[in-house]
């Protein structure tokens, strides 16, 4: 290298390393600055958005639902909210076709990803109103049929759900199949217990299939501003994510937002105001239910969840679910986001999944498909009807995405969480380190230093 | 087994399963703990014949899809006894079977794909320990290797798709049922080298494909499917010399050997040769149709085939009296059988259940009548060598069924109950065995136990499994012995998975199903790694 190169990279170095703290200055002033508020703390102008009743008037056919009908004038009730953020459950409610990579990692970096590709028929309209005022309790609501194209082990594999909406008396949720290659054979399976995570992953069926709102009693918390949901490590500088037209385009990590780019509410600093709310399990609904609340952070504009926290039975905060959407269905407005990178921490466990929807296609099945397509002895055939590519998987532990943050700080009197210390060291290490620890002695002494 | 061999089998026992408890622990803190999330790492990426055969390969042939397996299964005995039944029974290991799959799926058009699946097995079995009483690749050499077309091109058959129907054309194997164990899953025969050691998720790779015709029409949730088989193939059961060859069966191995070796002069009945059906004779021919119906929450079908019996029956043709000697001379013949079957499935969910809460339930029925099967019947025999004339077979009637029970309780733990019967009707006590019905008595009911979880503090790597398989009988005999079997299985990676498996054979008496194989107790691995 010449001298004039050499001096050049100097002065550019310098100039690097004297931007780098001015940048995170700005961004560490966002996160450093209090940025929830209890509702004592909440402003009254604020506070007209809603309704601080909690008995509302019933509907007289569906007593559980308000009598106001779906989707409610403001000011909301914090159950009106939960109804509404009942439309963004992990599988968009219209018909659709993704290409669905999911993994887990554990804090030991031991790293296990499947990919399938998932039809989707909703059989109502779009939305949660179809479901609401077109499908009787005990009908199907959806038919889901996954195709597993990854890992080798299970390539060709299917599960068919097809999903019922259920009430107080009618409570099977789903009838269950699938097909394996290695016996070809198509099985009925007892459906998965409810709110009992899969193996190899943190999430559940109900974080999958999503929980009906008036199982729920729902409360204010209070107001917060996000400016973070899944963080990539700073091992990971792009993501290759494909369109519905299957084209693939490497998109920088830094630049994706939580509530995509066209999301018209962001404040100047990028965050985004969410009204916080707990749902209460109302053991009359769900018996031996395996959590006791879920905390929601709602974007106040469409109520689209970018964080939920789950509370076990003894009130300790068992699962972390943060979300990055975008825009998939702009017929739908506001109601067409839906969660292109889904991450669940379980923090006891020190377990991190995610789930990547890539190649979000909106279909019209004709009645061919419906008829044919979604039915068990369907997969047997082997077939494949909607090829969709996807560059999403991880591939590398030392690239998997970071564990939600876990703000530790905000609402205290509503939020339990333990952590051991090996799983706060490891924690303290990927925040020191911007990726994932997981040698023990490295995250030991990551931890110590300053 | 005495009780110095049981503590050196429960040492062998505990010693497998530490080494898979310490396997399933990277859990660890410390030093070991980071060696082990090291290794995790390595695991994690390690696909090499992923990264330097199948993606090049697919990058090439865009319209290929081609992937495989490696994989190796080894089955050690736990006793060390030298002689059981008429078997010399001096090996330990009872399997070590290399098997390489590789699957190529290429598509001429979207509905129109062929595909090949092509075995190659190698079962060192019979050259890594020395043995006299395995030799058993003197009878057939496939026992150690394929070695022909038949075995080695598994599966080569081209397929066309529409919404209405689905055509296959070629060597193919074809599943029916939905059950564990063999219920209407008739159509291609298996290789049956392992008898009673061949599980339900070995089918895959024991069916033995067949050329044939396969037409499904599909109407709405419903569906009807049509086979026509011209290739028949027989069973493959264990071969004499083999490890799995029945300790109760005659002559003694040494007696074989003499006989392969053309040191004894041949005695009993004369064999002549096994009279099979032919590819070029349409009468030889096979055929089936099965019906699939939707009625939620209720799916069933029936099925009927028409088909040969996958093992020969010998039927007295003659009678000759050499040197004094009475010798009896005997065809072995394929009948042809007809089944009637039925399968069926219902889900439902109890609520409110103590202790558990809600309780996910799938019941499972499946059943097979099978018309006039041929059974050896020794009465006949006897009147046969007095000079009668007389076949020595009789036919009957026979039922085979299962109702499984399937439970979801918490902890992501399954639980299995599946009755299974098998009745011959109009049975009597010189009966041998036939297709369908019971073994050596009227009825035989086996009430299957499976449980499984996973072990959560290995992230759910370990999966922990136990079967039982008690054999009752009556009203000839009771107990036929039980098989148990536990498995501890381990993902390595998403490429590579591991097994520990333990079998066991008690009870019962030494001509009985289970209770001639009760010197078989062995403990296995598996290694598998797919590409």
């Amino acid at each position: 290298m010449s001298s004039d190169r050499l001096g050049a990279s100097i002065v550019l170095c310098l100039a690097v390393a004297a931007a780098l703290p001015l940048r995170a200055s700005a961004g560490e002033a966002a996160r450093l600055a209090k940025t929830w508020r209890t509702m004592d703390e909440v402003s009254a102008e604020e506070k007209k958005q809603l309704d601080s009743r909690a008995e509302t008037p019933r509907d007289s056919r569906f007593p559980y639902l308000p009598a106001e009908r779906y989707p409610f004038e403001p000011p909301f009730t914090a159950e009106e909210i939960g109804i509404r953020s009942a439309d963004f459950i992990h599988v968009s409610r219209w018909s659709h076709a993704i290409y669905d990579a999911f993994g887990l990692l554990t804090g030991g970096g031991y790293l296990h990803e499947a990919a399938a590709v998932g039809l989707v028929n909703y059989v109502a309209e779009p939305g949660l109103a179809g479901e609401l005022f077109q499908i009787a309790p005990g009908d199907v609501s959806t038919r889901m049929l996954m195709y597993y194209v990854f890992p080798p082990e299970t390539d060709g594999a299917e599960d068919l759900y097809v999903v019922h909406r259920t009430d107080a008396e009618r409570t099977k949720k789903i009838d269950y199949f699938t097909y394996a290659p290695s016996l070809r054979r198509v099985r009925r399976q007892p459906e998965p217990r409810r709110g009992e995570r899969f193996p190899n992953a943190v999430q559940s069926f109900d974080d999958i299939i999503g929980r009906a709102p008036w199982e729920f009693a729902w409360r204010f918390v209070g107001a917060d501003v996000l400016y973070e949901t899944v963080r990539f490590p700073n091992t990971r500088a792009t993501i290759t994510l494909a369109n519905a037209a299957r084209e693939f385009r490497e998109v920088p990590t830094g630049s994706l937002k939580m509530m995509g780019n066209d999301y018209p509410y962001y404040r100047p600093d990028g965050g985004v105001d969410c009204w916080v709310l707990e749902a209460k399990t109302r053991t009359d609904w769900l018996p031996g239910y395996p959590l006791t609340k879920i905390l929601y952070w709602l974007d106040r504009h469409s109520f689209y969840p970018l964080r939920i926290e789950q509370y076990d039975q003894q009130g300790e905060l068992q699962v972390v679910e943060v979300r990055l959407a975008r825009q998939e269905n702009p017929a739908l407005g506001e109601r067409g986001y839906a969660a292109l990178i889904t991450i669940y921490f379980d923090p006891k466990l020190d377990m991190t999944s995610y789930s990547v929807h890539d190649a979000h296609t909106v279909r019209e099945w004709t009645d061919q498909d419906r008829e044919v397509v979604f039915s068990p002895d369907f997969m047997r055939r082997g077939w494949l009807v909607q090829p969709l590519k996807s560059q999403a998987l991880v591939r590398s532990p030392d690239q998997f995405y970071l564990r939600p943050m876990l703000d530790r700080e905000k609402f205290p009197n509503e939020r339990k969480v333990a952590l051991t210390p090996e799983v706060q060291a490891r924690v303290a290490a990927q925040e020191a380190a911007g990726h994932v620890v997981f040698e023990t002695q490295q995250a030991a002494s990551a931890a110590a230093s300053p | 087994m005495s009780r110095k061999l049981r503590r050196a089998s429960l040492r062998e026992i505990g010693l497998a399963f530490g080494l898979a408890a310490a396997l399933a622990s990277p859990c660890f803190g410390g030093v070991a703990g980071d060696t082990w999330s090291r290794f995790d790492r390595f695991l994690a990426t390690f696909d090499p014949a992923g990264h330097y055969l199948r993606e090049p390969i697919e990058k090439r042939v865009p319209a290929l899809v081609f992937k495989g397996f490696l994989r190796q299964w080894s089955d050690v005995l736990l006793t060390e006894d030298r002689q059981a039944g008429f078997r010399d029974k001096d090996f330990r290991f009872l399997q070590l079977q290399n098997l390489l799959e590789s699957e190529l799926h290429y598509f001429l058009t979207p509905n129109v794909e062929i595909t090949n699946v092509n075995h190659l097995l190698y079962d060192g079995v019979y050259d890594w320990q020395s043995s006299r009483g395995l030799f058993a690749p003197r009878v057939s050499q496939s026992a150690r290797a394929y070695q022909d077309f038949e075995r080695i091109v598994r599966e080569l058959y081209v397929s066309y798709r529409s919404y209405a129907f689905d055509l296959v054309l070629g060597k193919q194997q074809v599943a029916w049922g939905k059950m564990d164990g063999q219920f209407i899953d008739i159509v291609n025969p298996m290789d049956r080298r392992e008898s009673v050691q061949l599980e339900t998720s070995d089918y895959e790779y024991r069916r033995l494909p067949t050329w044939m015709a396969n037409f499904t029409y599909f109407f709405g949730k419903n569906s009807i499917q049509l086979l026509y088989v011209p290739n028949f193939e027989q069973d493959r059961l264990a071969p004499p010399g083999s490890p799995w060859y029945p300790p109760s069966v005659p002559p003694s191995d040494s007696e074989v050997r003499d006989r392969l070796a053309g040191r004894l002069p041949p005695s009993g009945d004369i064999v002549l040769d096994r009279r099979k059906p032919e590819m070029g004779d349409f009468g030889d021919h096979e055929g089936g149709v099965r019906i699939d119906l939707s009625m939620e929450p209720v799916t069933w079908g029936l099925i009927y085939f028409s088909g040969w019996d996958d093992n020969p029956t010998h039927y007295i043709v003659d009678r000759r009296v050499e040197n004094g000697l009475t010798r009896l001379v005997v065809e072995p013949r394929h009948k042809r059988l007809h089944h009637l079957g039925m399968t069926g499935d219902y889900a439902t969910s109890f609520s409110a259940v103590p202790v558990i809460g809600t309780l996910p339930t799938v019941l499972r029925v499946e059943a097979l009548y099978t018309r006039d099967v041929p059974f050896a019947d020794s009465a006949r025999r006897d009147a046969a060598e007095q000079g009668a004339l007389d076949d020595g077979v009789v036919e009957r009637d026979t039922l085979r069924a299962a109702v499984a029970l399937e439970l979801a309780l918490p902890a992501n733990t399954t639980l299995l109950f599946q009755p299974s019967a098998y009745y011959t009707f109009g049975h009597r006590d010189t009966l041998g065995v036939g297709f369908g019905g019971a073994y050596l008595d009227e009825w035989n009911l086996v009430p299957v136990f499976y449980i499984a979880r996973p072990v959560l503090f290995t992230s759910d790597r370990l999966r922990v499994s136990f079967t039982a398989y008690p054999i009752l009988s009556g009203p000839r005999t009771d107990f036929q012995g039980v098989k148990t079997k536990l498995i501890a299985g381990y993902t390595f990676s998403q490429f590579i998975v591991g097994k520990l498996i333990y079998t066991a054979y008690g009870g019962g008496k030494n001509v009985d199903l289970y209770g001639q194989y009760d010197k078989w107790d062995n403990i296995g691995w598996e290694l598998s790694y797919e590409f």
